[in-house]
């Protein structure tokens, strides 16, 4: 058993479901969308990403490349929340809201991927 | 990704991950610590806020309590999120300067920058092997010559001597074992640009091992090694090294040219020396009886050369074993071989110094060899002395010892070196003179000072062809004829001539020494010309300028663009149509 291999997995894998967590419901309604649930997978995320720094290997690269879009994606989506609130002062809208989801939407679709490719190592490791 | 920026990541993995951590601990407690407003309301920081709160007070800027006075539960948290987040900060920080301290590291960066040089360069380049005394007379030499040199050195501290050297062009240096394939490759060898190789380290058996890492990774290029003993020098010849240079046959066959001919030492002094140094002065060795002290590789060298003429020889060692093995000879009879050192009067008078005309000072000590040199020069003051030096830093000693010859050994590789890789027609032009007599070498000697004045010359080879000599491969394509006489005026005033001489002319494989003025160049020929930096110059105006050598041979100008063109061809069928035909018949028949 590997460790690191093991850490990484876990936070991959716990990026992904949070990111399912924050992503279901209803698209511009704020109250099945918490913003401590965007935070944690911003977290989870990042560290998730931090975990593949500097690592050489081919499968290594490409996980990497996926988190930071996946990070990019999330960190655009809070900075929306925080404009709308904090800035515009309009508050979740609708608009907003569904913006906010397609965009962790779109960072769970690179999580989905991650976590495939994590897959794929493992199985063609354990020939 | 390169080595170092992947170095960099993987240390950083744990600092930015404990970063995170504090920082997404500390903003969800700020935001679940209640806080009261100005109408004393409760209210709660948003995640926007809290990390405003977090990053200023992190990287101790510390705005303040905002937008409102913390209430007493946000103080406890601030206190909480200000040791956790600072720490984590000092951490991360450490982490970064304790890796930019680190040997390793340092090791890869240097090496990541020599690799980005060498990247950079688009031309061919020579790697030299082993930065001593040598390597960096080469370098120099290189180049002064706009040939681009990279170096190999094993030493530290003498690769880091690289960085103060002001080269006209960058050399960039790289710390590795030349021994080893693998740093040589990374040095370069197996470049499309890398030109040759030179190994000049101290030791044959590292140059015999560059010398195969070469010819079997890059079978192109040319090697030239340095080489001390016998048995490399054969061993290297073995696998087609292209050159091997031994310091002490160099200097003994030196050595020998300056028995036999003075001039022709001369010629190959100037020759062969850095160009624009001072001339150096004839050396004239009287026939008579030599002294030999130490019979090393330099001594028996030497040796050999001044027993080909006939010369009286005797020898100091303090070997047994080689005296009974020279006494042991039947060739080497008449000559006296005396246990001792020679720096002691004594044995120098045993020697019969006192009638001598010569004495060799050839041990590889040079206390010994600058004590040997005092204390027969007291003896006898009208000695032909040659010291061998073996350290660099001693050169002012033996300068001072106003030794005839003096011998030292990265001094002639380097020189030879450099010959072979500037102007590599000057060894056949010098393997052809030693051939010649000393009237010869008189003639050739009142020449060059004729038209070199007080410094040594520079020598360049033009080789008649498409690329190096455009015009006057256009020329003679036409048919015309150029004589030697012609490329040496010139060309801004064709009744000038340049301060050059020729001293050689290749065609194929036959060689004509110190062709004369009414030779005609054919294509493909290569000339070998020494002269001044400033008619090197002009005459590459003339061999590449089509309006130039058109002005040497007097041919008339012909304008360069069309419309200038159309009317000088106009204007020139008006002028034949005005000439009567006889007279045209006639101007015809002159100009061919």
């Amino acid at each position: 058993m590997n460790k690191e291999k093991v850490i990484f997995s876990f936070f991959m894998i716990l990026a992904l479901t949070l990111n399912f967590g924050f992503y279901i419901g209803e698209v511009d309604n704020p109250d099945h969308h918490n913003v401590y649930e965007l935070f944690a997978v911003i977290v989870v995320n990042l560290i998730a990403t931090i975990l593949k720094f500097g690592d050489r290997s081919q499968m290594g690269a490409m996980l990497l490349a996926t988190s930071l879009v996946a990070v990019v994606q999330l960190i655009t989506a809070s900075f929306v929340w925080a404009y709308v609130i904090h800035i515009q002062g309009t508050g979740l809208t609708p608009t907003a809201m569904a913006t906010i989801v397609a965009l962790s939407g779109g960072a769970m679709l690179a999580n989905i991927i991650s976590v495939v490719l994590l897959v794929i190592e493992t199985a063609t490791l354990r020939h | 990704m390169p080595v170092v920026t992947s170095l960099i990541l993987r240390q950083m993995r744990m600092p930015f991950i404990v970063l995170i951590m504090g920082y997404s601990i500390t903003i969800i407690g700020m935001t679940l610590t209640p806080g009261v407003d100005e109408q004393g309301n409760i209210w709660h920081m948003s995640i926007f806020d809290a990390f405003y709160f977090v990053s200023f007070t992190a990287t101790t800027i510390g705005f303040g309590e905002i937008p409102y006075p913390l209430s007493p539960a946000q103080r406890m948290w601030a206190l909480v999120t200000i040791y956790v987040t600072v720490i984590s900060w000092f951490y991360a920080l450490g982490k970064i300067l304790s890796l930019f301290q680190d040997p390793t590291f340092k090791q890869e960066l240097v090496k990541n920058t020599f690799h980005k040089n060498l990247r950079n360069i688009h031309e061919p380049f020579i790697l030299i092997c082993g930065f001593g005394e040598t390597g960096n007379a080469l370098a120099r030499t290189l180049t002064e010559r706009r040939i681009r040199a990279v170096i190999i050195e094993q030493d530290n501290e003498k690769i880091r001597t690289l960085a103060i050297q002001q080269y006209p062009v960058f050399v960039p240096g790289m710390k590795g074992d030349a021994r080893n394939p693998e740093h040589l490759l990374q040095a370069g060898l197996q470049n499309k640009h890398c030109s040759g190789v030179i190994a000049v380290t101290a030791s044959d058996e590292t140059n015999l091992k560059i010398a195969i890492t070469s010819k079997l990774l890059n079978q192109q290029i040319p090697v030239v090694c340095r080489s001390e003993l016998k048995d490399f020098e054969e061993n290297m010849f073995s696998f087609g090294t292209n050159y091997v240079i031994n310091p002490f046959e160099t200097f003994a066959s030196t050595f020998g040219m300056a028995l036999h001919s003075p001039s022709l030492h001369l010629l190959y002094d100037w020759l062969t020396g850095v160009p624009d140094t001072d001339l150096s002065n004839p050396v004239y060795a009287h026939e008579g009886h030599w002294v030999i002290c130490g019979f090393g590789r330099f001594g028996s060298g030497l040796f050999e050369h001044l027993r080909q003429y006939n010369i009286q020889v005797t020898i100091i060692d303090p070997s047994e074993e080689l005296r009974n093995e020279f006494l042991s000879k039947s060739e080497n009879k008449g000559c006296d071989f005396i246990l001792g050192t020679g720096y002691d009067a004594h044995t120098l008078q045993v020697a019969g110094i006192d009638n001598a005309v010569g004495i060799v000072s050839g041990t590889d000590n040079d206390s010994n060899n600058l004590s040997i040199i005092m204390t027969a020069c007291e003896l006898n003051s009208k000695l032909f002395v040659v010291a061998r030096q073996n350290k660099k830093d001693n050169e002012r000693l033996f300068l001072a010892t106003k030794a005839n010859l003096i011998m030292q050994p990265s001094d002639i590789i380097a020189r030879k070196i450099r010959t072979l890789l500037t102007t590599p027609l000057m060894l056949d032009f010098l393997s052809k003179a030693t051939n010649q007599d000393q009237e010869w070498a008189n003639i050739a000697i009142s020449r060059l000072s004729g038209v070199i004045g007080n410094s040594r010359p520079n020598t360049w080879t033009v080789t008649v062809n498409k690329n190096e000599t455009k015009a006057l491969h256009e020329v003679l394509k036409y048919g015309r004829t150029i004589r030697i006489g012609n490329i040496l005026q010139n060309s801004l005033s064709r009744e000038v001539k340049l301060n050059a001489v020729p001293l050689m002319l290749k065609r194929e494989h036959k060689i004509i020494l110190m062709p004369t003025d009414d030779v005609a160049i054919k294509l493909g020929d290569e000339i070998l010309i020494c002269g001044t930096e400033d008619s090197k110059n002009n005459m590459n105006w003339t061999l590449n300028d089509i309006h130039s050598i058109n002005y040497i041979m007097t041919y008339e100008d012909i304008p360069d663009s069309y419309i200038m063109r159309k009317l000088h061809s106009y204007l020139k069928r008006n002028e034949r149509r005005k000439t009567p035909r006889k007279q045209l018949l006639y101007k015809n028949k002159h100009n061919n």
